[in-house]
Order: C-alpha cells, then sequence, then structure tokens
C-alpha cells in the first residue's frame, strides 16, 4: 500500500471502489456502472459486492434489523431522532433483508444509515464504498427545519438511493398543478397514469430505463467525494450538479451524460493518479 | 290461501333468542376476533374463515363494508391497481380495465360481493357492537376483547349502566381503519406508542402498508389503515386494493401463528 507521510501533506492511494448491491432485485445488474467507474478509474478495482445483508447472518441480521427500524425519520419536522422501534418494525426489516418483503414506502435517515453501515463495512480511505438502496434516503435540512429526500448521501459509506432518483428531486411544476385538479376533481387515481404520461421524458419513474445512468452519475459523484469531500458542481451539464428537480437531474445525468470542464479535467488527473490528500 | 306458512310470534321471538344465544355461547372462546368489518377485516375474515379457523368480526355500525362501498369525493367507482383485481376475480366481482395496471368496479357491487364471500365462507358477525377495551393475559399478550351494544355509548350515562361482555380469542385482528382502537387501547396502558401519519405522500405507500401488515404486539395483528396508525406510514387517498391485500397478509400471518408455523 502506497502510503507517505510529510509533516504537511499525507496521502494515500485509492486502491478500490466497492459497490453493494441493493437488497430487491429490480437494479441487480450494475456491471455497466462497474464499466463506467473502470474506464475513469484504470488502476483502482471496482468490485460488485452483495447486498450486505447477504454477508450476514443470525444475531447480526436481528441487529440490523433494529437498527435499520431505528433509522426511519417518523416526522420530517424533526432533527434525526432516537426513539425504541416497535415489534413489528423490527419484524418488516428483518423480512426485507430476508426477501420476503419488499423495500418501499418508508423514508430512513441517511446519516442514520451511514452509521448503521459504517459500524458493518468499516470504511477505510483507501476503499470508496458505494452502498446502492433500494430505501429512501433523507438528511436534514437546518436551513428550512425539515428533512430533504436526497438521491445520495455522500459520507463514509456513500449511500445511493434508487427510489430517491424518482422521488428526492421535484417534479414539473406544471404536474403538481395538475394533480391537484385531478384530485379535487376525485379523479387522482384514475388518471395518474395519463397525467404521468404527459410528462413523458420530463421526469424519471419507477422502472425508468434510464435508471441505471443516474446510478453511473451519482456513483461517480460517491467517488469524488471520496477523494475530495466536496462532490457538487453549480454547472447544470456537469454529473456532479446537485439537482433539485427532475429536469436538472435528467439534463446533468442524461442528456449531458459529461462532466464540465473543471471536474472532467479533476477525474482524468485522478484517474491517473488515484490518491487522496489531506 | 295464505302465501306464507304460520308461525307465531313466541316461535320467531325463541328462534332469534335460541340462535343468538347458541352464537354467542360460540363466540365466546374463539380463535380470531377481528374488530372492524371494512374490506381489510373482511378480507381477512374470509380468508381464515375458508381455512378453517373460527372467525368473529365485530362491526359497530349496523352495515358491514366501512368505506369499501363509496370511492374518492362520494363518487362509487372503486379503483384497485395490479395486482388486487386477481382478489375481484376471487371474489366475482365485475370490473373494466380502466388502463394497464388500473382497473375499475362499481363500489356497491364489490363491497356486497366482499361481504357475501366472508358469509359464506363461514364468518361470525355481531354487527351493531361496539369494541370497549382488550383481555390481556401472561406477558400482556392480547387474548381476546371487549364488547358491548353500540347504542349503549350513545345513550346518557345515567340510563346506560350497561355492563360489556368480554371474548376470548387466540388472536385478535385490529382492521379498525384510522382509528387504530384496538391498538390505541394498549397505547393507553403504555404497552405501545403509536406514531399517526406520517405526513409525506410517497408512491409506494400503499406496499409499505401491506408490508407491515402483522403483528404489532403479541396476541394483535394489525391490518389496513391501521397500519399506518400504528407505523405512522405516508397518509394515502382511498386505496382499496392495498386494504384487500392487507386483509389477505394479516390473514396469512395469523394462520401461520395458529398452526405454530411462526
Amino acid at each position: 500500500m502506497s502510503h507517505t507521510s510529510t509533516s504537511r501533506a499525507r496521502s494515500r492511494v485509492l486502491r478500490s471502489i466497492e459497490l453493494f448491491r441493493p437488497e430487491n432485485r429490480e437494479l441487480r445488474n450494475l456491471s455497466s456502472v462497474r464499466s463506467y467507474l473502470g474506464s475513469l478509474f484504470p488502476s483502482v478495482k471496482v468490485q460488485l459486492r452483495p447486498p450486505i445483508a447477504e454477508t450476514l447472518d443470525g444475531d447480526l441480521l436481528d441487529s440490523l434489523a433494529s437498527s435499520l427500524a431505528s433509522a426511519r425519520v417518523k416526522d420530517p419536522t424533526m432533527p434525526r431522532q432516537k426513539f425504541e422501534p416497535m415489534y413489528g418494525e423490527i419484524d418488516y426489516e428483518r423480512r426485507v433483508l430476508d426477501g420476503e418483503a419488499r423495500a418501499g414506502g418508508l423514508v430512513y435517515d441517511g446519516r442514520a444509515l451511514e452509521d448503521v453501515f459504517s459500524r458493518l463495512l468499516k470504511p477505510s480511505t483507501d476503499q470508496a464504498l458505494i452502498v446502492i438502496t433500494d430505501r429512501l434516503i433523507s438528511t436534514f435540512s437546518t436551513d428550512d427545519v425539515r428533512h430533504h429526500l436526497r438521491t445520495v448521501v455522500c459520507g463514509f459509506p456513500n449511500i445511493v438511493s434508487v427510489p430517491g432518483i424518482v422521488e428526492a428531486p421535484a417534479r414539473p411544476r406544471e404536474y403538481y398543478l395538475m394533480r391537484q385538479e385531478l384530485e379535487v376533481q376525485g379523479a387522482g387515481q384514475l388518471r395518474l397514469e395519463q397525467l404521468k404520461r404527459s410528462f413523458k421524458d420530463r421526469f424519471m419513474d419507477y422502472g425508468d430505463s434510464r435508471t441505471i445512468e443516474v446510478v453511473k452519475g451519482l456513483a461517480l459523484q460517491a467517488v469524488f467525494f471520496h477523494f475530495t469531500l466536496d462532490p457538487f458542481c453549480g454547472n447544470r451539464d456537469c454529473r456532479f450538479f446537485n439537482a433539485h428537480w427532475q429536469e436538472d437531474l435528467i439534463r446533468s445525468q442524461i442528456e449531458s451524460g459529461g462532466l464540465c470542464k473543471r471536474h472532467a479535467r479533476a477525474i482524468k488527473a485522478l484517474g491517473a493518479r488515484p490518491e487522496l490528500e489531506w | 290461501m295464505p302465501i306464507f306458512e304460520k308461525s307465531s310470534e313466541s316461535s320467531v321471538t325463541r328462534a332469534i333468542i335460541s340462535q343468538f344465544a347458541k352464537d354467542m355461547d360460540g363466540f365466546a372462546d374463539t380463535d380470531v376476533i377481528i374488530i372492524g368489518g371494512g374490506p381489510s377485516g373482511l378480507m381477512a375474515a374470509r380468508d381464515l374463515a375458508l381455512k378453517k379457523v373460527r372467525v368473529l368480526v365485530v362491526e359497530r355500525n349496523n352495515y358491514l363494508g366501512g368505506g369499501f362501498w363509496i370511492g374518492g369525493f362520494l363518487m362509487n367507482t372503486i379503483t384497485v391497481r395490479a395486482p388486487a383485481q386477481k382478489i375481484l376475480d376471487e371474489l366475482g366481482v365485475k370490473y373494466k380495465m380502466y388502463e394497464k395496471g388500473l382497473y375499475m368496479t362499481p363500489g356497491p357491487l364489490a363491497c356486497s360481493k366482499l361481504i357475501s364471500a366472508a358469509c359464506e365462507a363461514g364468518v361470525s358477525i355481531l354487527n351493531m357492537t361496539s369494541f370497549d377495551d382488550i383481555i390481556l393475559r401472561e406477558k400482556n399478550r392480547v387474548a381476546g376483547a371487549v364488547i358491548n351494544w353500540t347504542p349503549v355509548g350513545a345513550l346518557p350515562r345515567q340510563i346506560t349502566c350497561v355492563d360489556p361482555v368480554a371474548l376470548e380469542s387466540k388472536l385478535v385482528i385490529d382492521a379498525t381503519g384510522h382509528d387504530a382502537m384496538v391498538v390505541k387501547k394498549l397505547e393507553e396502558r403504555g404497552l405501545i406508542k403509536t406514531q399517526g401519519f406520517g405526513a409525506m405522500w410517497i408512491e409506494k405507500s400503499e406496499d409499505a402498508v401491506v408490508e407491515h401488515s402483522g403483528f404489532c404486539h403479541p396476541g394483535l395483528i394489525v391490518t389496513g389503515m391501521a397500519v399506518s396508525t400504528t407505523y405512522g406510514l405516508p397518509r394515502m387517498g382511498p386505496t382499496f386494493g392495498s386494504m384487500l391485500l392487507s386483509g389477505r397478509r394479516g390473514a396469512d400471518v395469523a394462520y401461520k401463528h395458529l398452526k405454530g408455523k411462526k
């Protein structure tokens, strides 16, 4: 392992990028994400890992289920809260981990999940860990004192939320106005799919074939965070743009699908010399 | 010649009393008591009865079906999303496909068929009967329900000194909708802490309600919208498919428990 130390700066080579698959099977094929990262970081080993739960058993699984239940966001207007999970919540998490139930419809505190996964994976600087999850994740913002859903929570490990790609960035304003109108007319359920179709391509939906492209960008963002602790870019045509709207997400991750000049240079340099410095 | 056979008032009275007394004798100690006769409660009841489990549904209203008679905004077309239409098939409910994966049917048709299916499967029903309290046994396991006539609660207290009766059961299912009345009785005793509705609306929240249907406390299973209240899941609109699937899952969990599988 390359490890240098001086009084002014220290550095460490990134040896591997570990991608952990989600629990549900819809997005298990992450080989194109591996290839994408591998092409940018040719000297770094990019590995696909099974879902975290598949590497655990017995008491560890029970403990993970309990920790996941505790990581739920119960009140979106409150910062991270500690609470004793209910029997049914732990049972549900255990069934999700066992593949007997589907994750969905719940929000987990991204930083709490980071703590849970960190205890299990024990991150180090020479490994960039990216957990792809079927869970919705959020972080609490002190700006408007509420939780916000996220596509990615960068940290150690990084967490990429597949449903977050659909739910976190807002859909076009007109969509919400029209949907509200439908609900007032009592036709919300009946015409929701039609409404969605009329906005086709303007936002990501569940089962969208473009999802994997977005995951590639978010995974790259996570790796960049691992090097720099600064994952975002202000340029809407850069994959590191922090999209709050679906149209911006689609523009930055799919239509552009590339990086701005500054970040392209940075990634090229890191690809040639994948070293973290601090 | 009269249309009907001759009978006396006393025979009619004896028929009602003797059958009701016989029924109540059976209800005093049964397998599963389901509180609430809405879509999830009836679905759970029907599935269990088909497996020869003794089931009693306690419904506070005169009518069964809860909100299943009518859809959103007082319009009586109800919608279900796939795969819940398979349950409509089982119940013999005719429906139309509105678009791929979304089906619609008249509420009165679906509701009456579900009630009929539950009754024909052998479910016992006490309507106009309110849930009053729970019976607790060792380690605070829920082991039955205390019930009373619904009208008793509607009369002035000074003329309603009518004590309730207690019915024992191996399991109780809370299918009381948003009120989660059985779970609330545990909460009053400090045995559980419900979360109320979550504030966020997320498309997959229907899945979450189905997936969380099951035991929330020893002896107590929760189904339908009571699941949302218990666990603080995101609020939903009128989504009957999830109520039916939630009831089915509740029945499945109950049956496995009764058979000692889990």
